[in-house]
Formats: C-alpha cells, structure tokens, sequence
C-alpha cells in the first residue's frame, strides 16, 4: 500500500510542477524572491566600481589622514581648499529664506582613496561633515543579516507561500479542476501529501536558490583573499545556515497556507491574521513568542540582526527582549507544528465538498 | 404553432440622471457587502479608537473629574497636530485592512466572469463604472477616516471654545486632506491590482504584499545601499511624512514632503493607467 501511495505522490508532484513552477499567477513569486539578488548585485557591482574611482582618484591627487583629520565644523571653505584641496565633487544650491536673504548651501566631496567624505557648508561655513566607510565582511554580514531576517523571511517566503500553497487547492477550485483529482481512485490525504510536497519543491528551490544567490552577490563586491579566508572560517557554515532556515520556513509556512487555503474560501483573512501575529513578534511577551513561527526560524539565524535604527524610542521599548530557542528545540517545533497542521488538514480534506460557485 | 415576431425595444421607464448613475453599482454592492456579518463587526471595532479619543478629550475638558481623579487640567496631553497625527496613524492602519478585505471583490468577479461588456452594452461609461465601484469604497473608508476625526475635532471645539476651533481651524483642514489623500490611493490601488488580477484573492494578496513587502524591500534597499531610496516604495512611510507636514509635526523620515507628494502622483497615475488598460468592453483571449 505504501508503494502505491508513494507512487500516487509522485504523479501528482509531477502534475503540479508546471503549475506551480510556470503558472502565470505565481511569477510574482519570482520578482519577490529574486528582487534581493538584483539588489545586492547592482550594489556590489557600484560598490566594486566606485573603490575603482577613489583609489584612481587618491593616486590623482593624494590626502594625507592627518589632512583630514585637522578639519572640523566651523571651518570656512576657503581654508578647507587650503588645507585639501580642490574637491573632486562639488554641487552649490541657493535658497531664499523668509525674510528674503539668499543662503548658500555648498557640498564638497574627498577622498582618501578608501573614504568618501562629504562637506556641508552653510554660508560658507562648514557645517556637516559624512565620512562613508567602505564595506567591510563583518558590515555586510550585518546588512544580510538585517535584510534576510526582516525582508526574505518575514515578507518574501511568507508571500510566496501564501502564494503558492494557497493556489494548489483554491486555485484549481478557480480553474474548476479539483474534480479531476477528486475522482481519481486516490486518498484525499495522499492528494494532499502529494500537492504539499510539490509546493514544497518549488518554494525552496525558488527560495534557496535566491538565499545562494544574495549569498553570493553579497561577498562578490570583497577581494578573493578576504573571501576564501571567511569561507574557510565561519562563512560556509553561515551560508548552509541561512539555506536551512529557508527551506524550514517554506516548510513551516507551507503547511499553514495549504491548510488555510483549504479552510477557507477567502484566505485573505487569516493570512492577514498571521501575518499580524508575525510582525507583531518583537513586541509580544516571551510566552506569546514562541507561538509563532518567525521565533524559531529568527532562533536559527547564524547572525542577530541589529534592531530597526528608524524606530522610535517609545515603540523601541515595548520590545521584550527573549533567549533564542535552542537549535534542536527550533527545528523541533517547527517540525511538529508543521505535521500537526498536514494531520488537521489531511483531515479536512476528507470531507472537502466543491462549490465552484464561490470564486 | 404560432409564431412570434421577437423583436428588440429602447427601453422605455425612467432613466436615472447620468450623473448619478455611478451610484448604481455602489447600492448594489453596499447591499452585498453589507450581508457580510465580518465586515459589520469590523466596521464596528473601527470606531473603537475614536470612541475612546472622544472620552479623552471629553476627560481631559471635565476639571471636576480630573479633581477627582488628582490630576491637573495640564497633566493630559494637549489635544494638537500630535494627538490627530496618531489619530491618522491608527485609522489609516484600519482603513488599509477594511480596503484589503473589500477592494478585491470590487472589480476582479466582473472581469473574471466577462461582465465588463454588460456593463458598458448599457448607457454606462467606463468613467462611470470605475467612479461607481470607487465611491463604495470611498465612502465605506471615510466612514471609519475623517468623519470621526471631523466629529473629534468638533466635540473639542465645543469643549475648548470658539477661540481654539477659530486658532486650529487648519487642524480640520489637515484631517479632511490627509486621511482624503490616504482614501483615495488605497481606492485607486485596491481597484487596479482587482482589475489586473481578475482573482480576488490574488488581488488581495497583492494589496497586503504592495504595502508590507514594499515597507520591507525598501528596508532592505536602504540597508544594503545605505541611501534613502528605499522610502520611495514604501507607501505608508510616504503618507506619514505627507501627514506630519499637514499636523505640522517634526518629522524624521527619509522622504522631503515634496518627493512624498511626488511618490503618491507617480502611484495614482500607474493605478489609473492600469484601470485604463484593464477596464474595457472587450477582451483580447489569445
């Protein structure tokens, strides 16, 4: 019997892959997963181009540190140039104050060869100064770590979950064809085993391929030695990390949004219900927490991402600070919560009745 | 068996005003959606925040209450730009989520089930039709939006005097305004992304995803790029800065009021080019 049922499993994964992979209602998934990438790599591909430019033009005209370092707020423009130099950059911009009095607003950029630092002059006064460092690995782990916590899991895999296991019954109940599978001698838990396993498919290949990809494009901007030295110390461990808690949360979110699209005949409810609950993790006390699904998968990330600097410090507060879950409790849960949701839904589908009528 | 010419007529009844005939389709929809008992109860707890911002400023009037209750008549935040700024914050979250439950039934069943041409057979326009379906949910919006917030800042006129209504007589201005321009770009996006999708489900995924994952991926932008372009997709940050501006509060955002302004006229014109595209009495199956 199992025989059977594996085979079943398999047609019906076969069957769905080019819908779930090829359909026109979920290339959305695409731009959701791969627009990080694109990011990343116009990034290192600016970041590696503009290094080019300020060492080129370091060598063009040289600044000492110490050059740089004698120039504080308060300065005139004038003995700024004295003491750097003409600025390889510079833009002037007049504005007219209210009472009628034109101000002068000048920004004048150098470099160190590594630096870029920007000068805000009022009226001739210096009045701002921005030094822009240069990407470092450990910065850019931050900044991945930032973006694939707070983009890629919360709202990426989440969407692309919502789309894609929402679609393997409600959309075949839009496309009036769920009654093929229906009457096919097959159990409604195998149909359901099978159409999971092929949503499955296609989300952590859509998902891991894209988390390879960041991966890749973060580090392509750095020299090879830097590189190969991460790679050989903590970096391959980071990267099969941050594959692992992509293929556990389409695991995890998957499960919820197969059964969810076959509870209810408007999903868009209770996605917005979780996803509420998901973002509202940080602010929620650490029994709450451990209810929802973004606590485990965030527990399993190799990197703490630094919390939202453009939060104000009142909402900053309410957030209540809790251990991360161990590695074997996370995935634990994560399993667990994930075969009870197939098992509730396994069971929904045996009594699952068609009405095309509501769509 | 006899037979009988068949042929067709004008119709010949009343024809309602062409310039009302937009709220046609509205009372027709309002009928359906008001069948839904979600949607009564959502509208319900809609009006739970104003409710208790009138308590509030009721509390914050009544010296002998505040007697009792120790406090003093300056202990109580001021009711100001702030206080209506927040209020804006709060219905503007609850109008965004009534929008997502109701905007994608709007226009995808029509375009799905090919009712666009039994529409416009009729002597309806396609103006019209988008005026009609856009008007449930304008209307729907501002009642849990700017009326209440219009009814606020009237009962604190009536508690602090004429002086105060004739000195933050922009206050009311600023609520109408803000919470229009907010109604009226969760209208536009609702109607285009039903009109594209023509699944109402999908369509009210993408409303969810246009304003989370444009929040997040505009992060994301800003993180990795260390620039602020990433605001620029990120609409409720757009209409925060545009709402602070109005409230005259300080604002820390990374948009200039102007590139805010900018934001929500590139977003509206997209919406209403896509309507354009989509909404029409006939359609290309290839």
């Amino acid at each position: 019997m199992m025989k059977l049922w594996y085979g079943q499993i398999v047609s019906v994964v076969r069957l769905e892959m080019k819908k779930t992979f090829f359909s026109k209602r979920g290339l959305w998934v695409y731009l959701l997963a791969f627009a990080p990438v694109v990011l990343y790599m116009v990034h290192s591909v600016y970041a590696t181009r503009q290094r080019q430019h300020l060492a080129q033009l370091a060598t063009e005209h040289p600044i000492s540190q110490a050059a740089f370092n004698g120039i504080k707020t308060g300065l005139s423009r004038d003995q700024v140039v004295a003491k750097l130099g003409e600025p390889y950059w510079q833009r002037t911009r007049y504005h007219h104050g209210g009472n009628g009095k034109k101000r002068s607003f000048v920004f004048y950029r150098y470099t160190d060869g590594k630096n870029d630092v920007s000068y805000h002059f009022e009226d001739n006064k210096l009045t701002w100064i921005h030094r822009r460092d240069p990407d470092t690995l450990p910065k850019s782990q931050l900044i991945f770590a930032t973006s694939f916590q707070f983009y890629f899991l919360r709202l990426a895999i989440f969407f692309g979950c919502v789309g894609i296991f929402v679609n393997l019954f409600r959309g075949e109940m839009l496309d009036k064809s769920l009654h093929f599978y229906m009457l096919t001698p097959m159990r409604r838990e195998v149909l359901l085993a099978g159409k999971y396993f092929a949503g499955l498919l296609a989300t952590v290949v859509i998902f891991t391929s894209s988390t390879a990809l960041q991966w890749w494009a973060m580090l392509w901007q750095f020299e090879r030695g830097v590189i190969v030295d991460f790679l050989a110390g903590p970096g391959w461990i980071q990267f099969g990390a941050y594959l692992s808690v992509t293929a556990l949360a389409c695991v995890g979110y998957g499960s919820i949004f197969l059964a969810v699209g076959l509870l209810f005949s408007n999903p868009i409810i209770p996605t917005a219900v979780v996803l509420l609950w998901e973002s509202a993790n940080p602010f929620l006390p650490p029994l709450l927490k451990k209810t929802s699904m973004i606590y485990y998968l965030q527990s399993l990330c190799p990197v703490t991402a630094p919390p939202d600097k453009n939060m104000p410090p009142l909402i900053n507060l309410l957030i209540s600070p809790t251990e991360p879950a161990t590695t074997l409790t996370a995935v634990t849960c994560i399993v667990l919560l994930t075969l009870l949701v197939l098992v509730l839904a396994s069971r929904l589908a045996r009594k699952l009745e068609i009405n095309y009528g509501t769509d | 068996m006899a037979v009988y010419k068949q042929t067709y007529k004008d119709y010949s009844g009343t024809r309602t005003t062409p310039w009302f005939r937009f709220f046609i389709l509205s009372r027709y929809s309002y009928a359906r959606l008001f069948k839904s008992k979600f949607l009564v109860l959502f509208l319900a707890v809609c009006m739970f925040y104003p409710l208790g911002c009138a308590v509030f400023i009721y509390l914050s009037h009544n010296i002998p209450l505040l007697t009792a209750l120790r406090l003093r008549s300056g202990a109580m935040p001021p009711i100001d730009g702030e206080f209506f700024n927040v209020y804006c914050v709060v219905q503007g979250a609850l109008a965004f989520l009534l929008t997502t439950l109701v905007g994608p039934s709007l226009v995808a069943p029509d375009l799905a089930n090919g009712a666009m041409s039994l529409y416009l057979s009729r002597p309806f326009s396609r103006t019209q039709y988008v005026a009609g379906k856009m008007t449930i949910l304008l209307l729907l919006l501002s009642v849990i939006t700017w009326i209440p917030g219009i009814v606020l800042y009237l009962i604190q006129a009536g508690c602090a005097g004429w002086d105060w209504a004739r000195v933050h007589a922009w206050l009311a201005g600023s609520i109408v305004l803000g919470l229009w321009i907010w109604i009226v770009v969760l209208s536009l996006i609702a109607l285009a992304l039903s009109a594209w999708v023509k699944w109402k489900i999908a369509a009210g995924a993408l409303i969810l995803g246009v304003f989370f994952a444009g929040a997040g991926f505009g992060v994301a932008i800003n993180n990795v790029t260390r620039t602020h372009y990433g605001a620029f997709i990120d609409l409720m940050q757009v209409v925060r800065t545009i709402w602070s501006d109005l409230f005259r509060n300080g604002s820390s955002a990374d948009l200039s009021v102007t590139e805010a302004w900018t934001v929500l006229g590139v977003t509206c014109g997209l919406c209403l080019w896509l309507l354009a595209r989509r909404i029409r009495a006939f359609e290309v199956v290839k």
